[in-house]
């Protein structure tokens, strides 16, 4: 086989698998951007205190990183309900949360920042687990399973999540929650706790986000700047609201990105990438599965 | 009045928006299986009835106090939710659907409510009886429906909710006359279908005493004509002449 469909082939599977893992640390920006209208810009700064966490547990007692993050989960939602419950009663309670609550957000973000900073240094940290490092091959395919671990669990978290919203009444109210509040307490449900357990469910997602992401590279406080740009891109791309349009949305960023880093250079693919994010929205403005 | 059923009953409520008092001193009822209409025209403070008793609006005074399953309960001071949950449901002037959710989700979320849950299967076959509409466009957004087919599902999702007393908040507005016709045919199905009580503000006139069994005319936020009828009522010409333009 030529070298060129070689690299081609890998380069998608390897632009698939990373897909995955950006559809972990998006599905929060899903939620909480895409359906209860809330601009939770700090959300990266959740994913890398999930890696640290991962990371303690890891050097300590040797337990799996994506162990440790099923087992925070209920940690991560009772946070994240404690956040948005500030957040309320602050902003949205007063419809100030526009401006303000992006403030807040921001801040949320720089104080997580620094307290890990404070904590952990800026060494990189990464951690160990018997699936880092090695690989399967089929035929001329690469699959290195510290990429394919990720974006297998990534997959069942986001079937779980869909399963949730689509079938579910809690999970029916969240995607309605943000379209007109007060209409649903017409129908028995209160809005404001919907959006508490809705902004928990989001931010518990980061805890297993934290633990692809340290197992896919090591982790310093401020690499979630990195994933910013990316995050809000792919939840836009794939259409607000929509968590099987954000799963499409980052599998393309995926596979683009990775096939202009092989072929064009690494300093190539975010350019490529917010190109196609215009060109779909130029078309598209609700995003590919947007209603 | 005895002690059985389902009925609302609002005594001498007051009711304003900061310094602009809306509704003053008003009484009205709605017993067991009535049909009760509010008659008045825009900005007599039809709407804002609605609210107090779902609990929207605050009343600075008066009571509000409905019966269902059996069981009084004192409306001031709930939450829309609790009042709701009590089989209290609302068709919200405006409709007020999920634009974004489909038909079939806007009704579902109807039955949100715990008591309604068992019974979504059979509620939703009635509706869709009621409505084929309704059935053929399950799958579509709501909020790319006509707005006839909008009041459908608005009155659809309410009856989701299992409801004993049912408001209707101005069924007819944006409607073609044919349209207004067929949706107040549809809520006389439902009402007998369910054995709801019925509490619709309406300005169409004509329209609504068809189903009515007793009526007020509510002006400038006061009680101004208490019909026993809708014969009554129909008759009243001072009623049709001053306060209804007719």
């Amino acid at each position: 086989m030529d070298l060129q469909l070689d690299l081609l082939i890998n380069a998608i599977i390897a632009g698939l698998l990373i897909g995955g893992f950006y559809a972990a640390v998006t599905a929060g920006i899903s939620i909480s951007f895409g359906m209860l209208d809330i601009v939770n810009i700090a959300h990266p700064a959740f994913i890398i205190l999930g890696s640290y966490i991962a990371y303690i547990v890891n050097a300590r007692l040797g337990i799996d990183p994506i162990v440790t993050s099923i087992v925070m989960l209920p940690a991560f939602y009772v946070l994240g309900a404690a956040v948005y419950q500030i957040y309320y009663q602050s902003f949205e309670k007063r419809g100030q949360e526009s401006l303000r609550g992006l403030a807040f957000f921001f801040g949320v973000l720089f104080v997580t920042e620094v307290c890990l900073l404070l904590v952990f240094g800026v060494d990189y940290r990464s951690v160990s687990a018997p699936y880092i490092g090695s690989s399967i091959s089929f035929a001329h395919m690469e699959f290195p399973l510290r990429l394919l671990v990720p974006c297998a669990v990534s997959l069942a978290m986001f079937a779980a999540l869909e399963i949730f919203l689509s079938r579910t009444f809690i999970g029916r109210a969240v995607m309605a929650v943000s379209q007109d509040p007060q209409a649903l307490r017409l129908m028995a449900v209160d809005p404001t706790r919907i959006k508490r357990i809705a902004f928990g469910i989001s931010i518990a997602t980061a805890s297993m986000a934290g633990a692809f992401l340290i197992i896919i590279q090591p982790v310093i406080p401020s690499v979630g700047r990195d994933y910013i740009g990316r995050i809000f891109a792919i939840c836009v791309l794939g259409g607000l609201g929509s968590l099987p349009g954000t799963l499409i949305a980052a599998l393309l960023l995926g596979v683009i990105e990775s096939i202009t880093s092989v072929f064009y250079g690494p300093s190539w693919a975010p350019a490529v990438s917010f190109g196609i994010l215009l060109l779909t929205l130029a078309v598209r403005p609700s995003g590919l599965l947007g209603r | 009045m005895a002690n059985s059923g389902n009925s609302i009953i609002v005594d001498g409520i007051d009711a304003a928006y900061g310094a602009v008092r809306v509704l003053e001193d008003v009484s009205l009822r709605a017993g067991d299986g009535e049909t009760v209409v509010l008659l008045g025209t825009n900005g007599n403070g039809k709407s804002t009835l609605m609210k107090c008793i779902m609990g929207m609006v605050r009343p600075s005074k008066g009571t509000i106090t409905a019966r269902t399953d059996g069981q009084e309960h004192d409306l001031v001071g709930l939450t829309t939710e609790q009042i709701v949950d009590l089989g209290i449901a609302l068709v919200p002037e405006g409709r007020r659907l999920f634009p974004r959710q489909t038909v079939e989700e806007n009704m579902l979320l109807g039955a949100s409510r715990r008591k309604a849950r068992a019974q979504i299967k059979e509620n939703t076959e009635f509706c869709f009886e009621v409505f084929p509409r309704l059935a053929e466009r399950k799958n579509q957004l709501a909020g790319s429906m006509s707005g006839g087919e909008q009041q459908m599902l608005a009155l659809a999702r309410a009856l989701m909710l299992s409801p004993r007393i049912l408001l209707i908040d101005e069924p007819s507005v944006g409607l073609s006359p044919l349209l207004v016709s067929r949706t107040i045919d549809a809520i006389k199905q439902l009402k007998d279908h369910y054995q709801l009580t019925v509490l619709m503000a309406e300005q169409n006139f004509t329209q609504a005493i068809r189903i009515a069994d007793r009526g007020y005319v509510i002006v400038h936020g006061k009680i101004a004509f208490e019909g026993g009828s809708a014969d009554e009522l129909n008759n009243n010409q001072l009623i049709r002449e001053f306060y209804l333009g007719l």
